[in-house]
């Protein structure tokens, strides 16, 4: 009976969230308290991640398979930055996504115009790409040796230092997101992202300018992608190129396609389960099975797909037209 | 409602702690993944050291409990198994980790919790200097590149070498130390080439090394690449060429492969040559796991060793522990172990002799001449 | 290295580890491209059926006991089947799905694949046992001054051509070719036509994966090192191959794959070892952007 009080009205949901998500680190956890935020700063950290990726297969039905670049273009414009220039995250966090949303533009502009698998393809190829250069500029990255000694961030001259205080940050930081993201859904610019989802040629039949909408959904999505790469740097205080894996783009995309695609509720429930279940199974787990933990991740995308392909917070506006399209959908 | 009961379940597992009261100290290293074989060496020796402490007695009466941390070699496990551990109040001092990517991603998290850790396998140089929270207790890629520079020149004679390096921090710090003195020596490096982990084709770079025609090829890298380097270079026709390398191709996977006789590493442990107590520990070793101990189980075996002195002097403030460990810091004090006596300078760096080891009827046997 | 007899005995070699290179590319190259014509669906999982095939090798020889050349013959079976199994519970259920739904899925099977072969046989580098095989593969087969090509290079090209060779037969001269290159025009109209498209492609899938798995125990030989992440980047590759050939068009796998070979080795020789792999990366970007149907494809999905 209670669900359905939390179904009718979903803002309940989410400040009962947030309620408890500020009262996380007064909970008496003993000892574990700090480790506890860490794996919950780590979901929102996913979390706005995912959001970031979501707008791109979401709203536009185009597959980023090369995620995780911006994720390391941004979080190594911020390293840098700090390390050289030693300036504040109000700084460094809009710099990040603008060089994300750069980047976007130069790698959506020629490959928007692809179809699907080529589009994931190509956004792949330009993910490696970027690691094989952070690897091996050392001139510019120090690539494997990494950048150790990035300074914390640090708010009216008070650097950030405990686990707390990062994790307050990072909801921050998911609440400008949050707003950027739902502004955008129910702003024009999101009505295009979805006619552009789910018929192309309709919606350039309707007078929706393909290439320019798709790239700003690109560009958007690589600058929160960025702007999360930023926050990471700051956070660990030491970057490395083999923390931009392949593997992350897969675990990000996991977790939209879990929660729900192109829906905003669903993708940071994707994580919030996730997230915090991976580190359940790192404790519970015989240590050779953690490891391949991979491969539940692997089973998850095949078994989503399978059955319940729109997530587990169906994105309500596109589950009926998907529906009936899905019947009469001929490959063109 | 289930699900809220899995959660708390898990809630549960993750705050709750061991019942018993023993002394943890955990040893975070790869024990999964690709360097696997290194931090098994790692597992066995710590594993060992623990028994031994608890035949005799304990520390100060309380078991020692050696619990393993796999973080598979990666920055972000290493964080995460870090931030674990820091938060472990039965934690006093972690023993690890290997590379040093993975130290560098734990560091500032010891540091901020003040938790005192020694590395017995991190060769990188920043390590030291960055925290006065970490120690080890095995020489640095510069001193190593060094040290291979030096008895290149001096015992093997090779004027032309060329380096065939990983792309990564442990390889190319050796590279770069090496081509450094190398310079100042006289020694003419041919050529450098670089692969990466998941290569398996090394022959475009070798058929250009054979072109050059250098006396040796240093491969300062890990054994698996090691092996198939070398025995690629073999089929290619190289048959006059030496290879050597450092405490990375210091693995069984090396001998294993019958081209790569005459191979010579730098290791930071050789059994002859570290005295009476290596004697006892080799044969220990060899009783319980069947073969000899290389390199990293030593470190580990006189990591935990140190790290236990430590708690059995000053109990189990962190904060004291790594003071008692600061004060380790000259010969007199040093701590006698299987792997040569260890102190510590002011960053927490070891001075420890390297030897020379080489690959003679298919088994790992001392150099004839130790550079000294 | 200065004088001329060296710079070409160099690039000679390097054509023939290229040429070698890029007969193991073109092998896998052709279950993507076949695939790829008939269901228009890139398989992300059959980097990892080229794998298997290395591992199984490896397990039936190592653990089996089971000789070479029967072992080989086994494999290429087994990763027919196992192609074969993995249409059926992966994609066919997908058939008429949205183009995004059959590519996750075939994402996630990839990387479920990769992560039990670790889990099975752990992620370290496995090499093959050195009496496994006869000896002779390692001696030259022909030596040319500082050149030289092993037989094992020799037995490489040498079933890469036969493979293309039957390949070829079966796709322009008989019954079930016929009906793959039709499919592969029009599936609709195929099934009207009462051809068993399921039937068929299934076939196409058991063809590629056996290639594939060839292709993987062939590897494993020739560097003597399988580890559970060599699909990944080799099937990267592969495809990159097939999509620079032409997509869908089998001699355009081989000549893709052949080009790109040559184009790592000389790219690793001559210009910069650290970024051989993103060779691969920057002829696939390049040729999807500038000319996406390929070398010889005409257009997408045409010509098996």
């Amino acid at each position: 009976m209670r669900w359905q009080l939390y179904k009718k009205d979903p803002r309940f949901v989410f400040l009962s969230l947030i309620f408890l998500a500020v009262l996380l680190p007064w909970l008496p956890l003993g000892a574990s308290t700090n480790y506890v935020l860490r794996i919950m700063t780590t979901a929102v950290l996913y979390m706005i991640l995912a959001l970031g990726l979501n707008i791109v297969p979401g709203f536009t039905g185009l597959l980023d398979l090369g995620y995780v670049g911006f994720y390391g273009i941004g979080a190594y414009t911020s390293g840098l930055l700090s390390i050289h220039y030693d300036l504040s995250l109000w700084v460094i966090l809009p710099l990040a996504a603008l060089n994300g949303a750069l980047w976007g533009t130069i790698l959506g502009a020629p490959t928007l115009r692809l179809t699907g698998d080529y589009f994931a393809i190509v956004t792949f190829g330009f993910s490696e790409l970027v690691v094989l250069v952070l690897r091996n500029e050392l001139w510019l990255t120090r690539g494997p040796m990494g950048l150790p000694g990035i300074s914390p961030p640090s708010i009216f001259g008070h650097p950030l230092a405990s686990d707390w205080e990062f994790f307050y940050l990072i909801l921050l930081l998911l609440m400008i997101v949050l707003l950027v993201v739902t502004r955008l859904q129910n702003s024009r610019l999101g009505r295009a992202w979805f006619a552009i989802r789910e018929d192309e040629i309709a919606a350039q039949c309707c007078g929706v300018n393909l290439i320019r909408y798709k790239v700003t959904a690109f560009a958007i999505s690589a600058s929160i992608g960025a702007m999360g790469g930023a926050f990471y740097a700051k956070w660990f205080k030491f970057i490395h190129p083999d923390m931009f894996k392949f593997w992350e783009s897969i675990l990000i995309l996991c977790l939209i396609v879990f929660g729900g695609m192109g829906s905003i509720a669903g993708t940071m429930l994707g994580a919030l389960i996730l997230i915090p279940l991976s580190e359940v199974l790192r404790a519970v787990l015989p240590q050779g099975l953690f490891n391949a933990r991979y491969l539940i991740y692997g089973l998850v995308l095949v078994l989503m797909m399978r059955w319940r392909p729109e997530g587990l917070v169906p994105f309500k506006r596109a589950q009926a037209k998907k529906a009936k399209l899905a019947q009469e959908r001929l490959e063109i | 409602m289930r699900k809220l009961g899995c959660f708390l379940f898990a809630w549960i597992l993750l705050t709750g702690a061991t019942w018993a009261d023993s002394i943890k100290i955990p040893i975070a290293a790869p024990f999964t993944g690709p360097l696997a074989s290194f931090g098994e060496g790692m597992k066995n020796g710590a594993l060992l050291k623990g028994e031994e402490i608890n035949a005799a007695g304990g520390i100060n009466g309380k078991n020692v409990d050696i619990v393993l941390e796999d973080e598979l070699c990666d920055p972000k496990e290493a964080a995460t198994v870090a931030t674990k551990l820091a938060n472990d109040p039965k934690v006093s001092v972690v023993v690890g980790h290997l590379c040093s990517s993975s130290t560098l991603a734990a560091l500032p998290i010891y540091r901020g919790a003040k938790l005192p850790a020694i590395s017995p396998a991190s060769t990188n140089v920043s390590i030291g200097k960055m925290s006065p929270y970490y120690f080890r207790n095995v020489y640095r890629d510069d001193f190593q590149g060094l040290f291979l520079a030096k008895y290149v020149k001096i015992v093997k004679g090779y004027k032309k070498v060329a380096i065939f390096y990983e792309v990564n921090d442990y390889s190319m710090g050796l590279m770069l130390a090496f081509m450094k003195e190398a310079k100042k020596l006289g020694i003419k490096v041919l050529g450098t080439e670089a692969y990466t982990a998941d290569t398996t084709d090394f022959k475009p770079q070798l058929t250009k090394f054979k072109m050059m025609k250098p006396d040796a090829i240093f491969i300062p890298g890990y054994a698996p690449q090691g092996t198939l380097i070398i025995s690629q270079a073999r089929s290619l026709g190289m048959k006059n060429v030496a290879f050597f390398g450092a405490d990375g191709l210091d693995d069984d996977l090396m001998v294993k492969n019958p081209d790569t006789e005459g191979l010579f590493v730098t290791t930071p442990f050789l059994p002859d040559k570290a005295g009476p107590q290596a004697a006892g520990f080799v044969k220990a070793y060899r009783k319980k796991f069947g073969k000899d101990p290389n390199w990293f189980a030593a470190n580990t075996y006189d990591a935990v060793g140190i790290g236990a002195q430590a708690i059995k002097a000053v109990g189990r403030n962190r904060e004291k522990i790594r003071d008692y460990l600061a004060s380790i810091n000259s010969k007199d004090r040093a701590y006698d172990g299987v792997a040569g006596k260890t102190y510590f300078d002011k960053n927490g760096d070891c001075l420890k002799e390297a030897y020379v080891k080489k690959i003679k009827n298919g088994k790992w046997v001392s150099a004839e001449k130790q550079l000294q | 290295m200065e004088n001329l007899l060296d710079q070409s005995s160099l690039f000679l070699q390097q054509l023939v580890n290229g040429i070698t290179l890029g007969g193991v590319y073109a092998l896998i190259a052709v279950g993507y491209t076949m695939v790829y014509g008939v269901i228009q669906l890139i398989n992300f999982a059959h980097g990892e059926i080229y794998m298997l095939g290395a591992f199984l090798a490896y397990t039936m020889v190592t653990v089996l006991g089971i000789p070479f050349f029967a072992a080989f013959i086994l494999t290429i079976l087994v990763c027919a089947c196992f192609g074969i199994i993995l249409d059926f519970v992966a994609y066919r259920p997908l058939r008429n799905a949205p183009r995004l739904a059959a590519l996750i899925t075939a994402i996630g099977m990839s990387i479920f694949l990769q992560n039990l072969a670790m889990m099975i046989w752990g992620s370290q580098i496995k090499s093959y046992p050195r009496d496994m095989f006869p000896a002779i593969f390692l001696k030259p087969a022909l030596s040319i001054g500082e050149v030289s090509m092993t037989w094992i290079q020799v037995f490489i090209l040498s079933i890469t051509v036969v493979c293309m060779i039957i390949l070829h037969l079966i796709i322009h001269k008989t019954k079930i070719g016929t009906a793959m290159r039709a499919i592969s025009q029009d599936k609709t109209t195929s099934a009207l036509m009462g051809i068993g498209v399921n039937r068929v492609i299934s076939f196409t899938f058991a063809i590629g994966s056996a290639m594939g798995g060839m292709a993987g125990v062939l590897v494993g030989l020739y560097y003597n090192a399988i580890f559970p992440t060599m699909g990944y980047i080799a099937g990267i590759k592969a495809f990159a191959a097939a999509v620079l050939g032409g997509i869908g068009s089998v001699p355009g796998a081989m000549l893709g794959g052949g080009v790109l070979g040559i184009a790592e080795v000389m790219g690793a020789g001559y210009i910069s070892s650290e970024y051989r792999d993103g060779i691969s990366y920057a002829v696939m970007i390049a040729v999807i952007l500038f000319k996406p149907s390929g070398l010889i494809g005409r257009q997408i999905g045409e010509k098996v």
